[in-house]
């Protein structure tokens, strides 16, 4: 089961997956440009203004109600990073028009409606003013609200500090003093750009795909998403850094960064992908049988690649006063994949694990389309079973060789304030 | 095996085996997934029970969460292992009324179904493996503790409740943990690990005699009574415990949880017309079409966060209205004016009309989601709700029903509200 691609204008592309098995209909469009703090700002801006409302649906409750007509139709946007891009994400999905009631013309509805919240905001000639101040807040909150969740706020504290001079070190929504100062004028005509002529992907998932291509054909037509884009560079690396922040919490969170210097076009990209696979992919891996079964020292602790920047996380939930040893612990596995200390089960079960959910994105809509948006950054997209073969070609000395990359750049650790009774700080 | 036609039209296959297992099969045709889970009706509400011929006693809670953790524990190797050499994955959790362990697999479904139901039944407890344990859970619980949507939410269940089960965590207290015995463990498995009080639910494009043939020849015998257990919840009073609580918690912003305390008293048909009448009655109150969310949303009291939910089991029953807000108080204010007027009168019929095709959109989608339905086929099983009537209850609900349900349940005298403030401990 696969795409057809169809170009629909200069840097436009269609990808359709006809299949019955789906009770909906999935569309996702992709926009993607460089990351910039200025305009990562805005882009993160633009999904809280649509969801506001649209030149035919003025309101939140107007978009609601639509999409309730709709039989529990769904619309939302967001901003997702991808290396050293940040994509633009319209999302829209709706019951197997067969299913329903006059099931040709809710399909066109319903198509309507998604361009019509993604590409025609509420407002003329710029966002609605009360809408814009408003969103700019929500922004910020959201921006502030980072450290409510502690492991996702370790883990984007540790990729900004590592990566503080890189434009990888800017979180996907921006920051704060950024959305602050953000004009109205300024961020509606980025997003008009963004829209009209920047390189645009979309993908359709269902039974019907058809029609909705010509409907989709119709609304999108007259664009050019030329507009040249940037790839990451790789970095030297120093020697490792350590940060420490304490806050009041619980439990302490101990995030490490490798740079890989190893990304998607690599020859050796699926021999680094089984390498962490071993590492810390899965309930089999080295570091859960070693941190957590054999030592206690954690209830979660994995490992994963960011493969487009070359990076590679490791994060652990711990008790702060075992953060040397479980430090040690981590390190040890490390190098223990570096040395090639890999059994036939370990280099097995993690491919055939990997082969198998790979395999399972076929049974999603949402994976068959969101798997490629490391090959659409890459301008080379891979079918599923191009990654399979790919993967089941990982010898052991892929691995090696792919994990001998890994340098140590950063530790990061978020712990409790030492006057709460924890260890005191260890640098 | 009985057919059962269940909502969207697909046909489920029943049939209990001679050993009192309900063994229930949804075969989907050209998915390349299986999907196999394995439920116990037994969670964290049943540590007081009575020993089958014997006496009544009581355990430590977290038990129940603590034994689901000891079953993936082998005589040599662990689980996770053995599927990982299939290819698969395996998974559990633990819940009020209800342990589930669970696969996924793209091949060898046979091979990680006969598993499952071996390894279920065949605990491996220790003194030194249930010792080991208990550094991970605690690790779990101080993760959750952390969390401060779990931390609100059991805040409110201690203001709600004097005596029930609900105000502990699923998974105890550290102190609770440290104290859970092999003997114990073991006594609690024995109890509650009755085929006739278990269910297995398997999805995929897979023959269901086929299915139900493999676990009546592999499932191992069992000795015990294999009836259903005797359980006792306290007896729980009317009334609240207080009506306001706040506590601090390193967040951002505050947050707001208002709980309605429902006397659990529905069955059957019954418990799914109060569901559905309910999430309607809810959906119109605070749901992204309603007049509420509009106004709160305006007026900056509310953010995208905003929810309201009903949950009815057959032994808990409440309702939640929850948002982060800068102003808690005067979001209360707010939300009680607008419940009350609701209350009084103005439950509109197009409204529901308008909501039910939404409803129907939602619950045919939802079979996309392998997981979702597994869950939903399991917990209508276990609470005896006639899953196959979900539609045409939903058609037969009114407006006026959800007028006397939001009426009778939204009942100020047995509501209280919960409130995290932010602490600043950044140092």
């Amino acid at each position: 089961m696969d795409f057809t691609q169809h170009e629909l204008g200069p840097g436009v592309r269609l990808y359709l997956c006809e299949t019955g098995k789906f009770k909906t209909l999935t569309c996702k469009a992709f926009v993607q440009q460089d990351l910039k703090p200025r305009t990562a700002a805005a882009a993160a801006l633009v999904p809280l203004l649509l969801r506001r409302g649209a030149q035919r649906f003025p309101t939140t409750r107007d978009i609601a109600r639509e999409l309730e007509e709709l039989y529990a139709a769904d619309f939302s946007a967001d901003v997702l990073k991808i290396g050293e891009r940040q994509i633009l994400e319209f999302y829209f999905q709706m019951i197997d028009p067969a299913l329903l009631p006059e099931g040709e013309k809710l399909l066109r509805r319903g198509l309507e409606t998604f361009w019509e919240i993604s590409s025609r905001p509420y407002g003329s000639g710029r966002f609605h003013e009360p809408y814009f101040e408003q969103e700019k807040h929500t922004l910020i909150q959201e921006l502030e609200g980072l450290v409510n969740e502690k492991h996702s706020y370790a883990l984007v504290r540790c990729t900004a500090l590592m990566c503080s001079e890189e434009p990888f070190g800017i979180y996907k929504y921006g920051d704060v003093d950024t959305v602050r100062s953000l004009e109205n004028q300024e961020v509606y005509d980025h997003y008009q750009q963004l829209v009209n002529s920047y390189p645009l992907d979309v993908f359709v998932v269902g039974s019907g795909t058809e029609q909705a291509a010509e409907v989709l054909a119709e609304l999108i037509k007259g664009r050019d998403g030329r507009n040249a884009l940037h790839s990451p560079q790789q970095v030297e690396v120093g020697a490792p850094r350590c940060f420490e922040e304490f806050m009041d919490v619980q439990q302490a969170v101990l995030v490490m960064g490798y740079r890989t210097q190893i990304t998607y076009p690599d020859a050796n990209y699926y021999g680094l992908l089984v390498g962490n696979g071993i590492l810390g992919g899965f309930p089999h891996s080295k570091l859960f049988m070693n941190v957590r079964e054999r030592a206690s020292l954690a209830y979660s602790v994995s490992s994963s690649i960011e493969g487009s920047k070359g990076l590679l996380t490791i994060s652990a939930g711990i008790s702060a006063e075992q953060q040397e040893q479980a430090v040690e612990i981590i390190q040890e596995q490390v190098r223990s994949i570096q040395e090639g200390m890999i059994s036939r089960e370990e280099l097995e079960q993690t491919k055939s694990g990997m082969i198998s959910s790979m395999n399972s994105m076929n049974d999603s809509p949402a994976g068959l389309i969101n798997r490629n948006l490391i090959g659409i950054v890459h301008n080379q997209l891979r079918t599923i079973d191009e990654v399979v073969e790919s993967i089941s070609a990982v010898s052991l000395d892929d691995v090696v060789r792919a994990m001998q990359h890994l340098q140590h750049d950063t530790t990061y650790i978020l712990r409790p304030s030492p006057q709460k009774g924890a260890a005191n700080g260890s640098n | 095996m009985d057919q059962i036609r269940i909502p969207g039209g697909e046909v489920l296959y029943k049939e209990y085996l001679p050993n009192g297992l309900a063994v229930l099969v949804l075969p989907k045709k050209q998915f390349l997934r299986t999907f196999g889970i394995l439920s116990v009706r037994y969670g964290s509400f049943d540590s007081k029970f009575r020993v089958p011929g014997g006496d009544v006693v009581e355990v430590p809670p977290g038990i129940a969460h603590f034994l689901e953790h000891k079953l993936f524990e082998e005589e040599e190797g662990s689980v996770f292992d053995r599927y990982a050499a299939w290819g698969a994955s395996v998974n559990a959790y633990t819940s009020y009324m209800q342990t589930s362990y669970l696969f996924s697999t793209i091949e060898n479904w046979r091979e990680s179904l006969a598993y499952l139901v071996e390894f279920v039944n065949a605990p491996h407890l220790t003194e030194e493996n249930v010792e080991k344990e208990k550094g991970i859970i605690e690790q779990e619980l101080r993760m959750y503790a952390d969390h401060p949507d779990f931390k609100i939410l059991s805040m409110l269940m201690e203001n709600l409740y004097h005596e029930h089960p609900v105000r502990l965590d699923i998974g105890g207290t550290v102190e609770s943990v440290r104290s859970i015995t092999v003997e114990q463990l073991q006594l609690c498995y024995d109890t509650f690990y009755q085929p006739a009080n278990m269910a297995l639910v398997v999805v995929g494009d897979i023959d269901p005699e086929d299915a139900c043939e493999l676990v009546r020849s592999r499932y191992p015998e069992r000795s015990g009574p294999g009836y259903a257990v005797e359980r006792f919840d306290p007896k729980e009073p009317q009334e609240i415990v207080q009506p306001w609580a706040e506590a601090e918690l390193p967040i951002s912003r505050p947050r707001y949880m208002l709980g309605f305390k429902h006397d659990p008293l529905w069955q059957g048909e019954d418990l799914l017309r109060t569901q559905i009448t309910m999430t309607l009655g809810l959906k119109l109150l605070a749901g992204r079409s309603s007049r509420a969310y509009g106004e709160l949303y305006e007026t900056g009291l509310i953010d995208d966060s905003f929810y309201a939910s009903f949950r009815g089991l057959p032994r808990l029953a409440y309702s939640v209205f929850a948002s982060d807000t800068d102003e808690p108080e005067t979001l209360h204010e707010r939300l009680v004016q607008r419940i009350n007027q609701l209350k009084e009168g103005g439950v509109d019929a197009a409204e529901i009309e308008r909501f039910k095709k939404d409803f129907w959109g939602r619950t045919v989608g939802s079979l996309d989601s392998f997981e979702f339905t597994a869950n939903r086929i399991t917990a209508s099983h276990f609470e005896d709700v006639p899953y196959h009537r979900y539609l045409e209850v939903l058609q037969e609900v009114t407006a006026a029903d959800v007028q006397s349900a939001l009426q009778d349940l939204l009942d100020w005298d047995r509501s209280s509200v919960s409130i995290l403030k932010p602490v600043n401990s950044r140092g």
